[in-house]
């Protein structure tokens, strides 16, 4: 990018036609020439085809099922990422330090983290305990 | 000795940096060599483009923001305070809760702030998207637009060579506007203005930052009845006879007046006394390669607040980031930088409410424009719903 600044006139709109393009028509030339092969053993119908297929996905996604798709993409992703990094973060800890007696664990719990983390868990599994009632179910 | 890198600011560019370094530096952060700190005035994190999707009522802020904390490794130390002095050659910030915190290396990814109030008229009577409640402000005016003229304006620093907050965005709106008020039934009864300064970084008389795509935007905007103006630099705006003013002598009427407004840096940067900017702007003096703030080796500068001639955006941080984090490490383990940022910007703009492109550039090259698709589109959805909360955390 140069340092000046670069008059800019106000072109006429003339939009020429990809088509007459020379390079377009190379380019085009080229590209036949690589599937010749494929289009002589009739083997560029599977791609037709799945192109075809990728096209009614594309016709068939819309707001609604982007934002459904990225919720649970980033549900998964998030939680797999904080439970990683707490595992790492967790032995990186633990690595360094002697294990604590019976006692040191109680007094483990009286850091604040570690309750709010005892506490996500245990309501963690009483939101499974919940989730696995039978309910009645014969 | 322990080392103590600061990171400064809870956007993408603090964020994902953050995460980087920590990546970056494991080795020597689990052996307590290094200590990674972000500061921020903010717990939560914004993800700022889906302002503008506010303005149409496409996103609700509970969408938009997660914690900070939720996108920050464990290994980060995070602070919820606001630096209101940074002293770069004592290597320490003074923060809003009167702590000292001194560094060995800082990042400064303070991000930039809309300033309306710099073109006389313009907080009264215009209208923007780069914040929350003005793009709320702005919903509601275009869901009771039923008919009239709305006039768009983009206004650049006057620090030469420095671009506006998101380089497409305007561009981006406007199609919004005009797809909008299709859907609403009301587009023949409405006039779309869009203008251009006379000077946009380093071309006049144009349509956009970068001559490419100037030249494909009129045949675009005449297709869809969008009226455009080029040599439109606004001087003052009269509120209340809703007249814009430019500085080359033209009045313009309107009924609503949608902006990008001037932007600066934020209130501690600028009283840093490092900028050398024009217009108290506070853009600091960035190395364009090492992005070292310059005569401070150990401070660098990202974002928004740099004075580089590329776009003010999370896609341009995205390339910065992994630049930082290697010339730290470089730096510390090596004694000198490794790595250089080529002005990569990539982006997936969005055309219209539905459509999509995606684009890049550098310092050397300019966007390529090319069609806009449904599946740019869906693109751009999928980044702004999750993808973009996978960028903040460092994983993309």
């Amino acid at each position: 990018m140069s340092e000046t600044v670069m008059d800019m006139p106000e072109a006429p709109n003339a939009k020429r036609l990809a088509i007459l393009d020379e390079a377009t028509e190379q380019g085009v030339m080229d590209l036949l020439e690589k599937i010749a092969p494929l289009l002589q053993g009739r083997r560029f119908d599977n791609i037709v085809d799945l192109a075809s297929l990728a096209s009614d996905g594309v016709d068939m996604f819309d707001d609604a099922m982007v934002q459904k798709l990225m919720k649970a993409y980033e549900e998964a992703v998030g939680a797999a990422w904080a439970v990683g990094n707490a595992a790492r973060f967790a032995a990186a800890q633990t690595a360094s330090s002697p294990v604590p007696s019976l006692f040191g664990i109680l007094r483990l719990a009286g850091d604040e983290d570690v309750r709010r983390g005892l506490h996500f868990a245990l309501t963690f599994l009483s939101v499974l305990g919940r989730q696995m009632k039978d309910d009645g179910v014969e | 000795m322990t080392k103590h890198i600061l990171i400064v600011g809870g956007g993408i560019g603090g964020t994902m940096t953050a995460n980087s370094i920590v990546a970056k530096l494991y080795p020597e952060i689990l052996r307590g060599q290094v200590k990674v700190t972000l500061l921020s005035d903010s717990p939560w994190h914004y993800y700022k483009p889906a302002f503008m999707y506010v303005a149409f009522d496409m996103f609700f802020e509970g969408e938009l923001r997660r914690k900070q904390r939720s996108l920050l490794r464990p290994e980060i130390e995070f602070s919820v305070d606001k630096v209101q002095n940074f002293d770069f050659a004592g290597s320490t910030v003074k923060t809003a809760s009167g702590k000292t915190i001194g560094y060995d290396y800082i990042v400064v990814s303070t991000g930039c702030l809309p300033a309306p109030e710099r073109i006389p008229g313009l907080k009264e009577a215009g209208d923007y998207f780069y914040q929350y409640a003005p793009a709320r402000q702005l919903a509601e005016k275009l869901r009771n637009f039923e008919k009239g003229r709305i006039f768009i304006t983009v206004n650049f620093p006057k620090t030469p060579n420095v671009p506006h907050q998101c380089g497409i965005a305007p561009m981006e709106t406007t199609l919004m506007v005009d797809e909008y008020l299709r859907r609403k039934g009301v587009r023949d009864q409405c006039e779309i203005v869009y203008t251009y300064p006379t000077v946009s970084q380093l071309l006049r008389n144009c349509l956009f930052l970068q001559k490419e795509v100037c030249d494909v935007l009129p045949p675009v905007f005449e297709s869809k009845d969008i009226k455009y103006q080029r040599s439109f630099t606004l001087a003052s705006v009269d509120a209340e006879k809703k007249i814009a003013v430019s500085e080359e002598g033209n009045e313009e009427n309107f009924d609503l007046l949608m902006c990008t407004p001037p932007i600066r840096a934020v209130d501690a940067v600028l009283e840093s006394g490092i900028s050398q900017a024009p217009n108290n702007e506070g853009w600091l003096p960035t190395d364009r390669k090492t992005l070292q703030l310059e005569g401070y080796p150990n401070a660098y500068v990202m974002g928004d607040t740099v004075d580089l001639p590329i776009s003010k955006a999370g896609g341009s941080c995205h390339n910065q980031c992994p630049v930082i984090a290697n010339n730290i490490a470089g730096d510390m383990r090596l004694g000198r930088t490794v790595d250089e940022y080529d002005g990569k910007v990539q982006a997936v703009a969005q055309m219209g409410l539905e459509a999509g492109m995606p684009l890049w550039y550098d310092y050397d090259e300019d966007v390529h424009p090319t069609p806009p698709t449904k599946v740019g589109g869906l693109l751009r959805k999928a980044f702004n719903r999750g993808i973009y909360w996978s960028v903040a955390r460092g994983i993309i």
